[in-house]
C-alpha cells in the first residue's frame, strides 16, 4: 500500500498531487518543466510494477474525482504553465482507472506519455510568450492570430492535443479507458472530457482570440514552427500507431 | 469504386495540406487551388454514386486491421454527392466574400479540412472513424464561425456551438463503447449483421443494448441537429461568415438525420426511442416555427427557420419515414444554402425598396386597376380542407398503393395536408383581380408538387433502402396500438378541419388580429421573444460552474 501512495506522488492523485503541481510552479526554467512533465508520471507507472498487490477498486473514484477536480479547476486558470500542469494531472490520474483493470504495464507507460507530451509543449510554448509579454497569461494581451500566426496556429494544435481531441492519441487511450470502466465510470470519464474541451476553449479565446494589440511583436521562427509540428505530427503518427484506435 | 470512396475525403485533405504550403502566397492563387480540388471532389461524389447505381453492391474498405474504413453504400454515395455539391458552391462563393477579410489562406484550410471531415464522417466504415470525424467536425467548426478573432460575439457563439457538439459526443463515444464491447466488432456492416442476429441479448441497466445504443444515438443527433432543448447555439452562429452560415445550415446541421439513418438497423429494435425521437422533433418543429416568425433579423429568423426544418427531419424518422429525411435534408440543405448566400442580396434590396404594398385605394386610382376581391369563405374553407386531402392521399395511393397500413405514412399526409391548407389559405388571404385564376393555378401547381415529390421520394426509398425487410421493420418499430393511432387520427382530423372553418370565418369577418392583446398573450409573446428563456438558464448554469471552478482554486491555494 505504502509503494501505492507513493506511486500516486508521480502519477497524482488529490491531495497528494499537490507536490507535482508545487514542483511545477518552483521550476522557472520551461525545458525542466517540460521533462517534470514527461518523466514524472513515468515513475509514478515504473513504481506501480513492483507494487505487491494489484490497484485497488476504490482507486478508480479517487481517480476519477481527481480528474474532475482539476478539470473543474483548470476552467478557470489563466497562466498557460499552471494550465499545463492541471491538464497533465487531471489526464495522468486517469491512469489509476485504468491500473486497476490490470493492463500490461506497457500500455500504463503510454498511456501516461499521451497525457504528458501536449503539457510538456505547453510548458515549452509558454517561454516564448512570456519573453514577449511578461506572462503567458490568458487574457493578458489576446488576439494573438492576428499579430502571431505561427505561434497561435501551433498553441491552438497543441491545446487541442491536451484536451484529446481527435486524432490526438489522448482521444484514443481515452476510448481504452471508458472500454475498461463499468457503466457509471465511463460517463464521468466522459464528463471530465467535455470540461477539458471547455477548458481548451476557453484558454484559447484568451490567447489567440480578440482584438489585435500587439503589432509589433515577432512570431516565432519558420524552425520553430517545423519543429513544434513536426512533434505533433510524430505524436499524432505514434498514437495512430500504437493506440489501435482505443477500442 | 474503393479508390474513388477513399479519394473523396482524401481530396480536400490534400488541398488543406497544399494551401498550408502556400500560405504565403496570392490569394488568387490560393483560392484557384481549394476551388480546383473542390470542383474535383464534387466530381467524385458524383462518379462514385455513378458507380453505384451501376454495381448495386455496398462496399467496406478498411486501410487497417482495426479502424480507419470507408463504407459505400446508398447512404454514403447521396450524402457525399450533397456534400461535395454544397461544399464546392461555398468554396466558390467565398472566393470574393472573403477577399477582404484577414486569414483568407486559414479561411480556405479549414474549409477543406471541414470538407474532409464532413465526406469521412458519412464514408465511415467503421466506430472510431465516426467518432473521430464526428468529433472533428464540431472542432472545425468552432474555429470558422469564429474565422474573425476580434469579434468577441462570433467566439462567445463559436464556443457555444464547440460546447453543445461536444455535449452530444458524449452519448456516441458511450453507445460506440457499448456497441464494441458487447459485439466485439468495429466494423458497420458486421456489427449490424450481428445485432440483427442476436438483437435482444446483451443488457446494460436492465434495458435491451440496441433500445439503450439507440437512445445514445438519438442523443448525439439532438445535439448535432439543434433538437429543443439543445438549440440555443444554432440561431447565434450567424455571427460567422456567411459562407460558412450557409455549409452549417445545408450541411453540417443535418447529421442528426445522417446518423439515425446510419444507424437504422439498430433502431428497429428501439421503438419506444423513434417515439422519444418524434416528440422531440414535434416540439422543435413548433417552437422554431413559433420562434422564426419573432424575429426580425433575416439571418436569424433563417436560423430558427433551420431549427425548425430539423425538428421536422426528426418527425419524419420519428414515424419510421428514415428515407424521406434523408430527402428533406437533402432538400432543405439546397434551399437553405441558396437562402443563405442570397441573404445580403435580399437586404440591399430591402435598403432600395421598403416593399410594403400599396392599399386599395392607391391601386384604384393612381394604378387604375380594378379594386381586388377574395373567394366567398366557405368555399375557400372547404377547398382548404378537401383539396390536399385528396391530392395527397391520390398520389400517396398511386404509388405506394397500401399506404393506409402505415403509420407513418399517414401522419405525413396530416402534415401535408396542413402544410396545403396553409397554401391556400395565404392564396385566399391576397386579394386580387381574378381570384378564381389564382386558385385554380395555385391547386394545380399543388398537385405538380405533391405527385412529384411523393413520386421522387418513393424513388429515393427505394434507392436508400434497397432491403424492403428492414423498411418494413423501421416503419413497424415506429407504430404504435392501433386503437390509439385511430383515436388520434379522428382527434387530428376534426381539429384540422374545426380550425380551418373557425379561421377562415374569422379571417373573413375581420375578427383576426382586431383585439386588444390579453395579459396572457402579451406574457406568452415575452416568453417567445426571450426564446422560452433556455439560454438564460444555460447562463447561469455557465456561471454557477466557473464559480465553483474559481472557489476551488483559491481554496487549494491553486496547486
Amino acid at each position: 500500500m505504502t509503494l501505492l501512495l507513493i506511486a500516486a506522488l508521480f502519477l497524482p492523485l488529490f491531495p497528494l498531487s499537490f507536490v507535482f503541481n508545487g514542483a511545477l510552479a518552483q521550476l522557472r526554467h520551461p525545458a525542466a518543466r517540460s521533462a517534470l512533465l514527461l518523466l514524472w508520471p513515468q515513475i509514478g507507472v515504473g513504481l506501480l510494477q513492483f507494487a505487491p498487490q494489484p490497484v485497488p477498486q476504490y482507486f478508480v473514484p479517487w481517480a476519477l474525482l481527481t480528474a474532475g477536480v482539476y478539470a473543474l479547476r483548470l476552467l478557470t486558470v489563466r497562466d498557460m504553465g499552471r494550465w499545463a500542469g492541471f491538464v497533465a494531472t487531471s489526464g495522468l490520474a486517469l491512469a489509476w482507472a485504468l491500473a486497476s483493470g490490470g493492463p500490461d504495464i506497457a500500455d500504463l507507460h503510454l498511456f501516461a506519455f499521451w497525457f504528458s507530451v501536449p503539457p510538456a509543449l505547453m510548458a515549452l510554448l509558454a517561454a516564448p510568450l512570456t519573453r514577449r509579454f511578461g506572462a503567458a497569461y490568458a487574457g493578458l494581451q489576446g488576439g494573438l492570430m492576428g499579430c502571431l500566426p505561427r505561434m497561435s496556429g501551433v498553441l491552438a494544435v497543441t491545446v487541442l492535443a491536451a484536451v484529446a481531441t481527435p486524432p490526438f492519441p489522448g482521444f484514443f487511450a481515452l476510448l481504452r479507458l471508458l472500454r475498461a470502466l463499468d457503466w457509471a465510470g465511463a460517463v464521468g470519464g466522459l464528463a471530465i472530457w467535455l470540461v477539458w474541451g471547455w477548458a481548451g476553449t476557453k484558454l484559447l479565446q484568451g490567447f489567440i482570440f480578440g482584438a489585435d494589440h500587439a503589432h509589433s511583436v515577432r512570431d516565432i521562427g519558420r524552425a520553430s514552427t517545423l519543429a513544434y509540428t513536426g512533434v505533433l505530427g510524430a505524436f499524432v503518427a505514434a498514437g495512430l500507431y500504437l493506440t489501435g484506435g482505443g477500442l | 469504386m474503393d479508390k474513388l470512396t477513399a479519394l473523396l475525403p482524401a481530396t480536400p485533405l490534400l488541398s488543406a495540406f497544399l494551401i498550408t504550403l502556400l500560405a504565403d502566397g496570392s490569394r488568387r492563387r490560393i483560392a484557384r487551388l481549394s476551388v480546383g480540388f473542390s470542383a474535383l471532389t464534387f466530381l467524385l461524389a458524383a462518379a462514385s454514386l455513378a458507380l453505384y447505381v451501376v454495381e448495386r453492391e455496398p462496399q467496406w474498405v478498411s486501410f487497417n486491421s482495426g479502424w480507419g474504413s470507408l463504407y459505400l453504400d446508398p447512404l454514403t454515395s447521396v450524402m457525399a454527392l450533397m456534400v461535395a455539391g454544397i461544399s464546392f458552391v461555398v468554396h466558390v462563393y467565398s472566393v470574393r466574400y472573403m477577399a477582404e477579410e484577414p486569414g483568407y489562406a486559414r479561411f480556405y484550410i479549414l474549409l477543406d479540412l471541414m470538407s474532409a471531415a464532413i465526406l469521412l464522417m458519412v464514408a465511415a466504415g467503421d466506430l472510431v472513424t465516426l467518432l473521430v470525424a464526428w468529433h472533428l467536425v464540431g472542432v472545425l467548426l468552432y474555429f470558422l464561425l469564429g474565422h474573425d478573432a476580434a469579434r468577441p460575439a462570433a467566439q462567445r457563439y463559436a464556443f457555444w456551438t464547440f460546447f453543445t457538439y461536444r455535449l452530444g459526443d458524449l452519448p456516441l463515444v458511450l453507445a460506440a463503447v457499448l456497441l464494441y464491447q458487447a459485439y466485439g466488432t468495429l466494423a458497420l456492416p458486421t456489427l449490424f449483421e450481428r445485432i440483427a442476429s442476436a438483437p435482444q441479448a446483451p443488457t446494460v441497466l436492465g434495458l435491451p443494448l440496441p433500445t439503450l445504443v439507440a437512445l445514445l444515438v438519438a442523443l448525439g443527433a439532438f445535439a448535432r441537429s439543434a433538437q429543443f432543448p439543445l438549440h440555443t447555439w444554432l440561431p447565434y452562429t450567424m455571427e460567422g461568415p456567411t459562407p460558412v452560415s450557409a455549409l452549417m445550415h445545408a450541411g453540417v446541421v443535418n447529421a442528426g438525420g445522417f446518423i439515425i439513418n446510419r444507424f437504422a438497423p439498430v433502431f428497429v429494435h428501439a421503438g419506444g426511442v423513434l417515439h422519444l425521437v418524434f416528440a422531440v422533433g414535434l416540439v422543435t418543429a413548433i417552437l422554431g416555427s413559433i420562434l422564426m416568425l419573432t424575429q426580425n433579423d433575416i439571418k436569424k429568423s433563417l436560423g430558427y427557420s433551420t431549427m425548425g426544418q430539423m425538428g421536422f427531419m426528426f418527425v419524419e424518422c420519428g414515424v419510421g419515414a428514415f428515407s424521406l429525411a434523408i430527402y428533406h435534408l437533402i432538400a432543405h440543405g439546397l434551399f437553405k444554402g441558396t437562402l443563405f448566400l442570397g441573404a445580403g442580396s435580399v437586404i440591399g434590396n430591402a435598403r432600395k425598396h421598403d416593399g410594403v404594398p400599396h392599399d386599395d385605394v392607391y391601386t384604384f386610382v393612381v394604378e387604375r386597376k380594378p379594386v381586388a376581391s377574395r373567394l366567398p369563405w366557405v368555399v375557400a374553407a372547404v377547398i382548404t380542407v378537401v383539396v390536399p386531402f385528396v391530392v395527397l392521399g391520390l398520389s400517396r395511393w398511386l404509388v405506394g398503393g397500401n399506404f393506409v397500413g402505415e403509420q407513418g405514412a399517414i401522419i405525413l399526409l396530416f402534415f401535408g395536408w396542413v402544410t396545403g391548407a396553409q397554401l391556400l389559405f395565404a392564396t385566399y388571404r391576397l386579394r386580387v383581380d381574378s381570384p378564381w385564376r389564382l386558385m385554380a393555378m395555385i391547386i394545380l401547381s399543388l398537385v405538380i408538387v405533391v405527385a412529384g415529390y411523393t413520386l421522387i421520394e418513393r424513388g429515393f426509398d427505394l434507392f436508400l433502402y434497397p432491403d424492403r425487410v428492414l423498411s418494413g421493420q423501421i416503419y413497424a418499430a415506429a407504430s404504435i396500438p392501433l386503437a390509439t393511432f385511430e383515436v388520434l387520427v379522428a382527434i387530428l382530423t376534426a381539429a384540422i378541419v374545426v380550425g380551418w372553418l373557425v379561421t377562415y370565418y374569422a379571417a373573413a369577418n375581420g375578427r383576426a388580429g382586431g383585439r386588444k392583446a390579453s395579459p396572457l398573450r402579451l406574457a406568452l409573446y415575452s416568453l417567445i421573444t426571450r426564446e422560452f428563456y433556455v439560454a438564460d438558464v444555460y447562463a447561469w448554469l455557465t456561471q454557477a460552474t466557473l464559480g465553483l471552478s474559481r472557489r476551488l482554486n483559491v481554496w487549494l491555494r491553486w496547486v
